[in-house]
């Protein structure tokens, strides 16, 4: 078993900005990886992607890099960011295992 | 052909996104702002719609950056002034904005304390603000120049023993209340879901 106590749970506004930064994006197409991914179930608002991005890069899980095309600032995950995102696919595993096992039903 | 309407809306921040969007469903997408003026351009009924959002706790630098970004996603932005200010070189204390207060002077977010922002109608719903703790969080920052209002106009009030001054500051206690309502409701909200 991992250890992941000390890690909460991540929002999932907050766990799909991380996989998206995977490889590196601005924030247009983060949001259009969103949609994408969710089939449109997830839509952010701009204010809403703004204040998140703001918070991961004050956590230092995101960082801006390097090229900037033209004013569009380009983002991506950090090691820590990794980690963290690492951490979260294991708790999701073990809670949608436990919930598989109640309600049943494969997914 | 250009349309040209002079409107005051203060701190009626609904009231001015509603009669954007009237006004777009009409046929007339904004075009230019000034401290009183919105200019419309003909467009199609319902072509566009607007929505307004408070920005003043930003610094210059973040209000930039988040103007950027939504042009970014494609929407038409414009900056608006909240106040009826004609001064120049005025230099503002913002004690509720993020951070333990900030300087607005006209270098920065004074005068440009709203964005409006323009989406072009395509069927997806056009919110800036979708999780629940965002909207808290915006709500706050809606209510906090409210309260710094009542608190000024109280202290004033009794110093000066005004009843008008107090009046003043009951009246500022108004919105808090509101936006205190909708907060709640959106932390309440929070507490299950998070959008």
């Amino acid at each position: 078993m991992r250890d992941n106590a000390k890690s909460g749970a991540l929002t999932e506004v907050t766990f799909y900005i991380l996989l998206s930064l995977y490889a590196p994006k601005h924030g247009y197409a983060v949001m259009q990886f969103i949609e994408e991914k969710t089939g449109g179930r997830l839509s952010l608002g701009a204010g809403t992607l703004y204040g998140a991005l703001n918070s991961l890069l004050e956590k230092k899980w995101i960082e801006p890099c390097g090229g900037r095309e033209g004013r569009k600032k380009e983002y991506r995950i950090t090691e820590r960011g990794k980690e963290i995102a690492e951490k979260e696919l294991y708790r999701l595993r073990e809670l949608a295992a436990v919930a598989a096992e109640i309600i049943g039903g494969a997914v | 052909m250009s349309k040209k309407c002079y409107r005051f809306f203060g701190g009626l921040l609904s009231a001015q996104e509603n009669w954007l969007n009237k006004m777009a469903a009409m046929g007339y997408r904004l075009i230019r702002t000034e401290k009183l003026l919105y200019e419309f351009q003909k467009c199609s009924p319902g072509e566009v719609e607007y929505r307004i959002d408070f920005i003043a706790e930003k610094s210059a630098e973040k209000a930039k950056e988040y103007h950027d970004l939504l042009e970014e996603l494609g929407y038409r932005v414009f900056f608006k002034n909240i106040n009826l200010n004609y001064s120049v070189g005025k230099v503002h204390w913002r004690p509720w904005a993020e951070k333990g207060g900030r300087i607005a002077s006209n270098a920065t977010t004074f005068n440009r304390e709203l964005l409006i922002v323009e989406k072009s109608r395509d069927g997806k719903p056009f919110e800036l603000h979708t999780t629940y703790e965002d909207k808290a969080g915006y709500c706050a920052n809606l209510r906090d120049p409210w309260f710094m209002l009542f608190v000024l106009f109280g202290v004033l009030g009794l110093v000066q023993r005004s009843a008008l001054l107090l009046t003043l500051g009951a009246i500022a206690l108004i919105p808090v209340f509101l936006y205190q309502i909708q907060i709640l409701k959106f932390k309440q909200d929070a507490k299950t879901k998070e959008w």
